[in-house]
């Protein structure tokens, strides 16, 4: 076992950025655990309101030269922050995998998929144009132009902590708006890391700033009247009680992504060994803490006889169960490891009461997580080993709520419909996927399902940073996504011209 | 996800172990016999090339979406290659060191890129391409013999 070496070395004290400088807060510091090792690599700030003030300030400052600034030297600093990226793309790699604890290949795919954002708005000449048409009436001409609003506020959350910042970012300051980002307090190192280029890339003081904290920084960009709009992604409790209503209250735009309970219906027709390998990434990928990640397995009997789907069923179940107990659980900073550790102490606590009420509402846990065995010797506290539970119905506390974490909840249907079925009485519509060879299933599970992001033969249905991020019912709040071409109407007003010369 | 599942980050460290290695090994060829020196010092640079290629390709492609189990099957303590150049090794011994070791090492790229082809396509062409590279420069080491 070789461990990649930590670049961070020593304990760090985070900072916040406002108005082109770092600065120290007058709030509490509080510790940033690397959740595999259990040491402390950093302290962060929980700022106060006056910081978030003072951040707002730089950023209407910064607003009316940055949007005059010509959209093509805009795009150069994201190009010239994209080289940055690319050339300190391993130590942010690692910094992820000690801030968060997921693997150093899950990881690199990570800042890939976050530079992949920024290169997406670097096209915003070409994004950001508008439309017209001549004579829409005797000698009268309209037009659309899209203009930037002033402030956003970004809170992002502790899973991908370089990435779902960088969904809005870009885009935000693409199009000459200036914002403030607010990283997850458990694991805020890398937003740090992105501030300290931000100034080398060449844009001005107060376009982009960082202020850490908790909630007393939630709330007072949810209620400050210069904040234009948010972007939030985290639970659905919080997205939809305190985000996307006091939004909503206080006028500005949102997006607010919230939980989810994703399903994956395996088909009789399915490529098995193709199936399980994309369901255990689907179920263990990022130690199960994304909104992405499969939560229920279906398996599907449509069209079999009940012996031979007694006979289909054991087969998936047995090969799902015999390739998730063979998953190597430790630190990600070891190559070899498959799935690191939850973020914390208190996700694992979480996470664990899950498996537990799974037991007493009678599902069948057939390999059992709490059973910590580790590639190296590491202290357990945030550690669980893969668990799969069969015999989960989906009115069950496992089999209906977001658990976030490795655990799989085996279901069965007796035909499509019923797995459909099964889907839509769930609350949530972040993802869904099917596995079939048949284009009959997959183009009526892409027509019907009542989710914002739809896998065909897919596990993880992570969409490209030109494409939005999409969500329905209780996983998404808002009418436009993150990424590409929706991000661009999100942070623009459309005005409309009509022309007319005497 | 089998027993021998390997990881992304594993094969990719494995490979730029190999192209350095290998890298090294052909410049003491070329230090020592200079009657091919040119053709030792062309394989030397098409390995700096080579690992280059590779890790540019996988930051360039990978995902955070990424299957987890990047290959199986694959036992890499079969692909470890010792080559070592010292005082006393002869021109006929060294030349058979460099047949073994692209033998070794086309094996490796050709399984992991058949392996890897259905996860990260790009990675896996770069992997054959390499395959092939070695598969040819040990055609050429064998008409030296």
């Amino acid at each position: 076992m070789t461990i990649l070496e930590e670049p961070i070395k020593k304990v760090l004290t985070i900072r916040n950025y406002i108005g082109g400088k770092f600065v120290d807060s007058e709030g509490e510091l509080i510790d940033v655990i690397n959740p595999a090792t259990c040491k402390v690599i950093a302290k962060v700030p929980l700022s106060t309101q006056d910081e978030v003030s003072a951040a707002v300030q730089a950023a209407k400052e910064a607003f009316p030269e940055w949007r005059k600034t010509p959209p093509l030297a805009r795009a150069r600093c994201l190009f010239r922050l994209k080289m940055l990226m690319e050339e300190r793309f391993e130590e942010l790699s690692r910094i992820q995998t000690m801030e968060h604890g997921k693997t150093i290949d899950e990881s690199r795919g990570e800042t890939r998929r976050g530079i992949e954002n920024v290169e997406v708005a670097t096209g915003i000449p070409s994004l950001m144009m508008g439309y017209n048409l001549e004579d829409v009436a005797t000698n009268i001409d309209e037009y659309v132009i899209r203009q930037p609003l002033g402030v956003f506020g970004i809170i992002g959350p502790f899973n991908f902590p370089f990435m779902v910042p960088l969904w809005f970012a870009p885009y935000a300051v693409a199009t000459g708006n200036c914002i403030i980002i607010k990283p997850s307090s458990e694991d805020p190192i890398s937003q740090t890391k992105i501030a300290e280029m931000i100034e080398e890339a060449g844009f001005p003081p107060g376009v982009w700033n960082v202020v850490n904290g908790g909630r007393t920084v939630v709330s007072a960009m949810l209620d400050n009247p210069d904040i234009a709009g948010i972007c939030f992604v985290g639970s659905t409790p919080v997205a939809r009680d305190v985000v996307y209503k006091r939004c909503g209250e206080t006028g500005k735009r949102v997006i607010a992504q919230g939980g989810a309970k994703n399903f994956l219906l395996v088909m009789p027709d399915a490529d098995l060994e193709r199936t399980i390998a994309a369901c255990m990434t689907s179920f263990y990928g990022n130690t199960g803490q994304r909104c992405l990640s499969g939560a229920n397995l279906v398996i599907v009997g449509e069209g079999l006889s009940e012996h031979e789907y007694n006979t289909f069923h054991k087969k998936v179940v047995n090969a799902f169960v015999n390739a998730a107990s063979k998953i190597r659980v430790g630190y990600g900073l070891d190559e070899t490891v498959q799935m690191g550790p939850l973020r914390d102490k208190d996700k694992k606590a979480r996470v664990t009461s899950f498996i537990e009420k799974g037991i007493e509402e009678e599902a069948k846990l057939i390999l059992d997580g709490r059973n910590v065995k580790l590639v190296g010797d590491w202290p357990s506290d945030c550690f669980l080993n893969p668990t799969v539970f069969e015999d989960v119905k989906p009115e069950m506390t496992i089999g209906r709520e977001e658990i976030f974490g490795p655990v799989a909840s085996i279901m069965r249907a007796r035909n499509f419909d019923e797995a459909i079925e099964m889907i839509h009485k769930n609350p949530f519509g972040n993802a869904a996927s099917i596995f079939t060879s048949t284009g009959k299933w997959a183009r009526k599970f892409r027509y019907t399902v009542q989710c914002g992001n739809i896998g065909i033969n897919v596990g993880i249905v992570a969409p490209m940073a030109f494409f939005p991020f999409s969500g329905m019912k209780q996983s998404f709040f808002g009418i436009l996504h993150g990424q590409g071409q929706e991000a661009i109407r999100f942070f623009t007003e459309s005005k409309v011209v009509i022309e007319r010369w005497f | 996800m089998d027993e021998k599942g390997v990881t992304a980050s594993t094969i990719i460290s494995f490979a730029k172990k190999l192209e350095e290695e290998s890298f090294k090994f052909y410049k003491q060829m070329a230090e020592k016999y200079t009657i091919n020196k040119d053709l030792f010092l062309s394989f030397s640079e098409e390995c700096r090339k080579t690992k280059s290629m590779l890790i540019t390709t996988y930051e360039e492609t990978i995902s955070d979406a990424l299957e987890a189990c990047f290959v199986k099957g694959v036992d890499l303590s079969d692909y470890v290659i010792e080559a070592t150049i010292t005082n006393d090794t002869d021109y006929l011994t060294a030349l058979n060191m460099a047949i073994k070791l692209e033998e070794t090492a086309s094996k490796f790229y050709f399984v992991t890129a058949e392996q890897s082809e259905y996860l990260l396509a790009t990675i896996s062409r770069a992997l054959r391409k390499i395959a092939e590279i070695r598969s040819n420069r040990k055609n050429k080491l064998k008409s030296l013999l």
